[in-house]
């Protein structure tokens, strides 16, 4: 009878019990990270921190990242990070025989051909492997498996594009020579794509990647932390952690303007410094030498924030290198280790190496002191500042951009023009696409991630350029239409620059058909964007663009076809195109021709008749002339290394 | 209720009923004043006010939150020591004076110190006002060390049959 009080007591503590338990047995257990043994692991060392100790102090600059895609370049495989279906999926769409996918509670499973084995690919025997890390979560997401020897990973046969919601073959991702198999060797990840999606990497394998069979090589491979968190660009936080425990010390921080001794802070680093934090990462280099290579590998990189880049890498500079005997020796051993990556007079046209393209332009490399100098932090932010309205998941997905430098303020900044001296400059109407300083300075010159990318290397529009090297210039990327006798006639009267010579069809063909139809891949691939481009399309009209973007449709080359596909689709009347670009040729061809038929019914009523556009009075497509052209194509493989 | 039989002990110049009255005063009024900087919090959530929400004013939104817990509680508090010096005055603490002005003076300062925290923030750290609330711990310590101290020797054997807490049979 005492104890009768005591009974609804004891019933709520016996439910809570009831309740905790069944919590922790429902609950995934969570494996310390330093108990897997079959992938890299998340390891501070060197006084690595890990972004989840600045996150106490820095709540906003932490939230901002963290909503960056910075954040998830790398990421374990689990059911929040994997973005494709797995459950039971066949993927059709990769070399080989299809690959089949499956969950096993939160795991992920491929069952798929061993591209680490010899021979011709639907011959390579079938293995079941489980995807462990996953890079990428912006455009793509590239899934990586466990191969069995320590932490060594490979890659899936099929890359999932996100925007689309499908699988493509890993060589349709990427601008890659048609029927070439797309490297895929053990340990990819771990010796190459570590340097750039990890924080503080450390590749450990006892050997040089490649310098004998993988299966003999110890690969104890380990990052700071997975993705580009922090320390990254700040440096390891251990010191500045210990210094600011006491909050005297932070509040004399906080009160005072002293800068903290004890990490970097890249914004009041000087502006080539600053913009070296980006570029360990955004550029083409190489080590030196083995040694460098080596020392890397088994100790971690030696670049910190703030450090000169160039003492521990090679930085090519094909403009200002062109008798240097080190760019020589690197060609050398990798001849497409310039032509892989940039333009034949040196500038870098490919994405994901924008500080190769900053240090060569004259608002950088001419600068004259540190206030009037570009750098990076001149127009991307890596933390959303205050005063920018936009949602942290637009900042991040608009390149990081700061507030208000999306616009002609980036520019004017150090370059005072007038207000009304804007249309005096461009000749173009000031509220005009046409009177934007990226358009003409910043072109689509660059190709990445199936798209153009603006040009970081600062320039202006030339002909004479567009000849040389076969780089679209700004003027011709917007007037799609016209020739580049068109524009260096325009450029002549209003700049002064002298015309170059041209041949007949430079004369008499619009520019960005001949790019799309006689360049190599890459020019292809950016006059097809070009195609497609709004500014592109209101300056020179839509009516006559349908043949050549399916002509395109049929380009040897995956990602062309893929462009392409996506320009035409914002073509009036081609919106709801069926097609599939890693199709084979026949269903390419079958998709292409109603656009073309479709076309010629209209285009006597609607397109435009324009020799340059090879359309003729009649508005009939002139055939043979663009056969002509077609044959003389820049057929010679091409890989850029994005 | 039971008779309200003054003096206190030690107390000349606050009377339990006295400091009963004044606390169950401050306490509604503190009630009040932080139940309705919990409806303005509310309202900067339903309008999502970045001033409030942004990531960058995290600390903020702690500070402000944790005032507005803190004077809520203290208001409560506040009622039920002016409750328990109507039902024991036998048992009000020995300086009372000092336990009132003390825990008052809490509950001016620690939610207050948070509120101010929250005015203006250094990323992580919130601002100087926060100096007061370890001010108004060390007040509320004073305070509950006092009344605990008195419940005590209300509560032991020096109670003896007199032990006003315990219920009288009917």
């Amino acid at each position: 009878m005492a104890l009768r009080p005591l009974l609804p007591v004891a019933a709520i503590a016996l439910a809570a019990v009831a309740l905790g338990a069944a919590a922790v047995w429902t609950r995934t257990p969570v494996v310390p990270e330093e108990r897997v043994t079959h992938r890299p692991i998340q390891a501070g060392a060197d006084g690595y921190v890990s972004s989840s100790t600045c996150q106490a102090c820095h709540p906003a600059q932490y939230a901002t990242w963290y909503g960056s895609y910075h954040r998830t370049m790398t990421q374990v495989a689990t059911p929040e990070t994997v973005v494709a279906d797995f459950d039971g999926v066949v993927v059709d769409d990769v070399h080989g025989e299809p690959m089949r996918l499956e969950r096993r509670g939160d795991e992920f499973w491929a069952e798929f051909n061993d591209p680490g084995a010899p021979g011709p690919e639907s011959e390579r025997p079938r293995i079941t492997r489980r995807v462990v890390m996953i890079t990428g979560s912006h455009h793509q997401q590239i899934y990586w498996y466990a191969t069995g020897h320590e932490r060594a990973l490979n890659v899936l046969p099929g890359v999932y594009l996100i925007a689309d919601g499908r699988w493509a073959p890993r060589s349709a991702v990427v601008l890659h020579p048609p029927n070439q198999a797309v490297s895929t060797v053990d340990g990819h990840w771990n010796a190459v794509c570590i340097a750039c999606h990890t924080t503080f990497p450390r590749t450990r394998f006892d050997t040089p990647f490649l310098s004998e069979p993988i299966e003999r090589q110890a690969v104890d491979t380990r990052a700071g932390e997975f993705g580009i968190a922090c320390e990254a660009c700040h440096g390891p936080g251990a010191e500045h952690v210990q210094a600011h425990r006491n909050p005297l010390e932070r509040y004399a921080l906080h009160l005072g303007d002293r800068p903290d001794p004890t990490i970097v802070q890249p914004a009041r680093l000087d502006p080539q410094r600053s913009s070296q934090v980006c570029g360990q990462c955004h550029s083409v280099w190489e080590f030196y030498d083995a040694d460098g290579e080596r020392r890397a590998n088994s100790d971690g990189f030696p670049y910190r924030p703030g450090d000169e880049l160039r003492d521990t890498r090679f930085m090519p500079q094909p403009m200002a290198q062109r008798d240097s005997p080190a760019l020589a020796a690197f060609v050398e051993r990798d001849p497409a280790f310039v032509t892989g990556s940039f333009w034949s007079d040196g500038m870098i046209r490919v994405s994901g190496r924008e500080y190769n393209g900053l240090i060569d332009s004259p608002c950088f490399k001419d600068a004259t002191d540190d206030a009037r100098t570009l750098s990076c932090y001149s127009c991307h932010t890596m933390h959303k500042t205050p005063d920018d309205p936009r949602p942290i998941a637009e900042w991040a997905a608009t390149h990081q951009v700061s507030a208000g430098k999306d616009g002609n303020d980036a520019c004017l900044a150090c370059h005072d023009l007038p207000q009304g001296a804007v249309t005096e400059h461009t000749r173009h109407a000031a509220d005009s696409s046409g009177s934007a300083c990226y358009n003409c300075h910043m072109p689509y010159t660059s190709y990445g991630l199936l798209k153009a990318i603006r040009s970081h290397t600062i320039s202006s529009p030339s002909v004479a350029e567009s000849v040389e090297t076969g780089r679209p210039n700004a003027c011709n990327l917007c007037h799609v239409d016209r020739t580049l006798a068109w524009t260096g006639a325009a450029l002549e009267a209003w700049y002064g620059q002298a015309q170059p010579p041209l041949n007949a069809d430079e004369r008499s063909v619009s520019a960005a058909l001949l790019w799309a139809m006689q360049g190599d891949a890459g020019q292809r691939a950016l006059a097809a964007f070009a195609l497609g481009w709004a500014p592109a399309q209101e300056a020179s009209g839509t009516s006559w663009m349908a043949p050549y973007l399916a002509e395109l449709l049929n380009d040897p080359y995956e990602a062309v076809r893929y462009i392409a596909y996506r320009s035409l689709r914002t073509v009036p009347g081609h919106a709801g195109l069926e097609y599939d670009y890693v199709a084979g040729r026949e269903e390419r061809v079958a998709a292409a021709l109603p656009v073309l038929q479709s076309w010629q019914q209209r285009a006597a009523a609607q397109a435009r008749r324009d020799p340059a556009l090879l359309v003729d009075a009649e508005g009939r497509l002139m055939v043979d002339r663009m056969m002509g052209i077609l044959r003389q194509r820049d057929n010679r493989p091409l890989f850029l290394r994005e | 209720m039971a008779q309200v039989s003054p003096p206190a002990r030690g107390s000349a110049s606050l009377t339990p009923e006295a400091a009963a009255r004044r606390h169950l005063r401050f306490g509604w009024w503190s009630l009040l004043v932080f139940l309705s900087l919990g409806f303005t919090l509310e309202m900067l959530h339903g309008f999502k006010v970045g001033l409030y929400l942004d990531a960058s004013n995290e600390t903020r939104r702690l500070m402000w939150t944790l005032a507005h817990a803190h004077g809520g509680l203290f208001g409560v508090i506040h009622i039920l020591f002016g409750l328990y010096l109507r039902v024991a005055p036998e048992a009000a603490p020995r300086r009372l004076p000092a336990v009132s002005v003390s825990l008052i003076g809490a509950s001016l300062l620690l939610p207050g110190g948070f509120f101010l925290g929250g005015v203006t923030v250094y990323g992580g750290d919130p601002g100087l006002g926060i100096l007061a609330v370890p001010a108004g711990a060390a007040l509320l310590a004073v305070a509950v060390y006092g009344i605990a101290r008195a419940t005590a020797a209300v509560g032991g054997p020096a109670a003896g049959k007199g032990d006003a807490l315990r219920r009288p049979r009917r």
